[in-house]
């Protein structure tokens, strides 16, 4: 017989069956049939309520489930109308299951809060498995969802998070959280029901049995869909989670044809985002809702209590916490193709250099938001900013005590004081950093890094430890040069600093925060400048302030060094902050040796008499080594390197077109002169308006573009005065520009052509 | 199980004005219905309105026209209950984005209005069979059928047609209708399966 016929003959059988004529069934259809009665199972009436239960007049089900049934019963002497719970027939007849039951029961019986179901009574020994609750008038938590305000949603779920944590101080895990269990009434008072009763059965044995057991698994955490045995609170928090989520969007956060799919869903799919369903759920109760549906349990909130704190934040309008890493997963796949298809478009020239430079920087600093607590740091909050203010005020005034002397601290109680403004601030951030609390942790701890030395430096002080002076001369020391200040001397600045620099870098190991990195880079720098002092640097900028530009150039050159040494021992992160100060300290140096080193003027008046060792020449100079050094970084790999060559390309057009009007300005000797740099400076305007083009600086456009107009007024100033045809051709050369560059492709084609004929 | 001598005979006694009669006829049929209306509604309609609402409605009005309904077979009650149901719908979607209807929603026996019949849950106003897990899980796993599937399973076991009656509805020769709801349970099988891990 063929497939097909025998398919047939089932068919009929089946039809026949379905039909209701008796006959003989084939015993391949027995599975089927075996479906279809769970059919009948689910639908027929329910089974016949027994009159009364410990006393009480039994008046109707409630609810039926895997374990057994709710029913509704009436105290008649009381006039109070109660709840019956239930054990199933099939679970009644098992004496451990009906032992767990009971006891469940009974250590439920003290717990005694609001938003918990009261358990009054447990029933007697001869009566089936049963005990008498709070009758609880209402429907489950996310029925009325919809019509409630975001605020209310959050008060309830944080209403039930803390009725959550009472059951976990007391040891008791719900395991079973979904809105069934969480009714609520009119009041809005969310109640719990049904607590630690589903501990009886893992997941893995309520689903195998697909007939008797707890509705739909969608509530589940990942550990209790894998049927990981151990749990723990935190459990209990993906499933507020995701009843958060169902309140919130109004549909459960993981959904699937049967339970096996839904089970991989909960345990490898992160859901849908809350805002994609509904635009208008607020950011917060999506990242707090989120944060609880992570599916290590490690990334959730360590306990209900924590959730319910950053709800009370939403609910109060501070910053939440929760940066869920979702959304770096999210983005990172997205981006990461993005990033993909943007190397092909620069491959293609679709797009510029510059602009796929551009698009990918940005794209990467999406990504970095995955140092979730730096965005929360950096975000302006009322919190966030006192924090930081208080840091700051805090760090001030520490530093007035070890600048000035002040008659009642003095001694031994003023090291004292310094030390205990410092130690807190350390013991306070390392204390709030282990408990996670990132974001304070970080404030704390930036202090201890501005403290410490400050605290170190009036150690010295009173201690006089250091105490030398440089090249034993006061006119030496950076503090005796100030009035009323105390009379630290630059060996012990230097050695403040430098016991800093070890903080930083411990703070950096500690936290892996590069705030610190930044913090280490700052000190490095003000630890150079006191070395600097240490040679006598006063000295220098007193008699020959050159000198003083000149030892800027090594400082530049170790920290552009320091940067491209940890950005190849890839530490991207530190690199970039190291990279800024030796480019400050080039520019501060370059433009410092062209202002005021004699040697510099001396050298190019002897090598060009003309140029009278003015300085504007030596800027000039400066310009093309900027020039040079951006070619030289552009042949460097790394994005920061070229980066650091950005950043001196960007000063050239500034510094040349300066240079020039100056030079025109000053140059009053031979009107030939003169005339050349107002021709020079309206040339070189042009060159660098069109100089942007390749690299796309905008600055070169822009800056061109302004001092054009400032050579047009000079040139017509000082070479055309009242002269009428020099404003008339300059109206003509732009109108005839613009023509052009309409006519660009035209005019290309016929220059082509004219040049091929030659 | 449900008798269909003792069905008449409680539908008799409905007629004849006995309202805890019909309550119990029509409590028979209660999960059965719902999970036609389920299904009768569609998935938008079914974000405005549940099922048990819909039910609600429908033995409201069942209450008020029991004395137009004649009992022919087992199957008539949940017939008329269920073109009730399409009205109830159709009523409902005509409804739909204008205010509550004042009045309407709650025509049970209350201190205002001692005449009206006595709600099925006269414990509470609300979707109880939400909790009726079983129910639920039924809904979830017709959900997951194709469509013209479902609907041969739900015409098979739910209504309770026979396969001649579902030839006629589906203007199809009756061994092909016998081989779609042989393939629907199939598929349904497979789905019931697959729920536990």
């Amino acid at each position: 017989m063929s497939e097909e016929e025998r398919e047939k003959e089932l068919a009929e059988a089946l039809a026949d069956v379905l039909d209701g004529k008796p006959q003989s069934v084939p015993p391949e259809l027995a599975p089927e049939l075996a479906a279809l009665g769970e059919i009948d199972r689910a639908i027929a009436p329910s089974a016949p309520l027994p009159e009364r239960l410990s006393g009480h007049k039994i008046a109707g089900e409630i609810a039926s489930g895997g374990m057994g049934r709710v029913l509704l019963g009436v105290d008649e002497a009381l006039g109070r109308t109660v709840a019956i719970k239930t054990l199933g027939e099939r679970w009644a007849g098992n004496p451990s299951v009906r032992a767990r039951f009971m006891a469940e029961a009974r250590a439920t019986a003290k717990l005694n809060h609001p938003n918990i179901v009261r358990i009054y009574s447990l029933g007697p020994a001869g009566e089936p498995p049963h005990f008498v609750m709070e009758y609880v008038e209402g429907a489950p938590i996310t029925h009325a969802a919809a019509r409630l305000s975001f605020e209310q949603r959050a008060e309830l779920v944080r209403k039930v998070a803390l009725a959550v944590e009472f059951l976990h101080e007391r040891g008791i895990l719900h395991r079973d959280l979904k809105p069934g269990n969480i009714l609520m009434g009119a009041d809005l008072e969310p109640k719990l029901v049904d607590f630690g009763l589903a501990l009886d059965l893992g997941a893995e044995q309520r689903l195998s049995r697909a007939g008797d057991v707890a509705g739909t698994p969608g509530y589940l955490s990942p550990e209790q869909a894998a049927g990981l045995p151990q749990l723990d609170a935190r459990s209990d928090v993906f499933s507020l989670g995701a009843v958060l989520y169902e309140l919130l969007t109004g549909q459960p956060p993981f959904q699937g044809g049967t339970a096996r799919d839904l089970l991989r869903r909960i345990r490898e799919e992160d859901p849908a985002l809350p805002r994609r369903i509904d635009p208008a759920i607020p950011r917060d109760l999506q990242n707090i809702c989120l944060k609880a549906l992570e599916k290590e349990p490690a990334r959730r909130y360590g306990s209900a209590r924590e959730m319910a704190d950053d709800l009370r934040r939403y609910l109060a309008g501070e910053a939440v916490l929760a940066e869920p890493a979702a959304y770096a997963r999210l983005m990172s796949e997205t981006v990461g193709r993005h990033l993909r298809d943007l190397d092909t478009w620069r491959g293609e020239q679709i797009i510029s250099e510059e602009e796929h430079g551009g698009i990918r920087k940005r794209y990467e600093r999406l990504l970095e938001r995955e140092d979730a607590w730096i965005m929360a740091a950096r975000r302006l909050t009322l919190p966030q900013v006192s924090l930081y203010l208080g840091a700051w005020i805090l760090a001030v005034g520490a530093a007035l005590v070890a600048f000035f002397p002040y008659g009642l601290l003095r001694g031994a109680p003023e090291v004292l004081a310094v030390w205990a403004a410092a130690a807190p601030t350390a013991w306070i951030g390392v204390r709030t950093w282990r408990r996670g609390n990132y974001r304070v942790a970080i404030a704390y701890l930036l202090a201890f890094c501005l403290l410490a030395p400050v605290a170190v430096l009036v150690t010295f002080e009173e201690l006089r430890l250091f105490a030398g002076l440089t090249r034993g001369d006061t006119a030496l020391e950076l503090f005796y040069r100030l009035d009323a200040a105390k009379k630290a001397t630059n060996a012990q600045l230097w050695w403040s600093l430098a016991a800093g620099l070890p903080v930083c870098w411990a703070m950096r190991r500690f936290t892996r925060a590069p705030v610190f990195s930044l913090m280490f880079a700052a000190m490095a720098a003000l630890l150079y400048l006191a070395t600097l002092l240490r040679m006598g640097m006063l000295d220098c900028l007193d008699r020959d302030p050159g000198r003083f530009f000149f030892r800027l150039i090594p400082g530049a050159v170790l920290f552009l060094v320091a940067g491209y040494v940890f950005e190849r021992f890839r530490k991207p992160d530190d690199s970039r902050y190291f990279y800024p100060f030796g480019v400050a300290f080039t520019w501060a140096a370059l433009s410092g040796l062209a202002g005021f080193h004699k040697p510099y003027s001396d050298w190019i008046q002897r090598l060009a008499p003309w140029t009278r060792g003015q300085e504007e020449y030596l800027f000039l100079i400066n310009a093309a080594i900027y020039f040079a050094l951006d070619r030289l970084a552009d042949r460097f790999q790394s994005e920061q390197v070229r980066m650091v060559g950005r950043s001196f390309r960007f000063v050239i057009a500034g510094h040349v077109l300066i240079s020039l009007w100056l030079l025109g300005l000053n140059s009053s000797s031979p009107a030939a002169e003169q005339h050349l740099f107002e021709w020079l400076l309206v040339a070189a305007a042009a060159a660098f308006v069109f100089a942007g083009i390749p690299r796309q600086m905008k600055n070169f456009f822009v800056s061109g573009m302004l001092f054009l107009a400032i050579g047009i007024y000079r040139v017509q100033q000082e070479v055309f005065p009242g002269r009428a045809f020099w404003p008339v051709s300059l109206v003509v050369a732009g109108l005839a520009l613009m023509l052009a560059a309409t006519n660009y492709a035209a005019l290309r084609v016929a220059l082509g052509r004219v040049r091929k004929r030659h | 199980m449900r008798l269909p001598s003792s069905t008449s005979a409680l539908l008799e006694k409905a007629k004849a004005g006995d309202a805890d009669a019909l309550s119990q006829a029509l409590e028979r049929n209660r999960r059965r219905l719902t999970v036609l209306v389920h299904f009768k509604l569609g998935p938008r309609a079914r974000q405005l309105s549940d099922a048990e609402d819909v039910v609600q409605e429908v033995y409201l009005r069942a209450f008020r026209a029991i004395g137009r309904f004649t009992y022919e077979s087992p199957g008539s009650l949940l017939r008329w209950l269920s073109s009730i149901a399409d009205h109830v719908i159709a009523d409902r979607a005509r409804y739909q984005g204008r205010e509550k209807r004042a009045g309407q929603e709650v025509p049970f026996r209350s201190p205002s209005n001692p005449l009206g019949p006595e709600p099925l849950d006269s414990r509470t106003p609300s979707r109880l069979l939400a909790q009726q897990e079983a129910v639920a899980r039924l809904l979830a796993r017709l959900n997951a059928l194709p469509e013209d599937y479902r609907r041969a399973i739900l015409m098979a076991k739910i209504e309770g047609l026979s396969t001649a009656e579902m030839a006629e509805r589906l203007g199809k020769p009756r061994e092909a209708v016998a081989l779609l709801v042989f393939r629907a349970v199939k598929r349904f099988r497979a789905i019931c399966e697959g729920a536990g891990p």
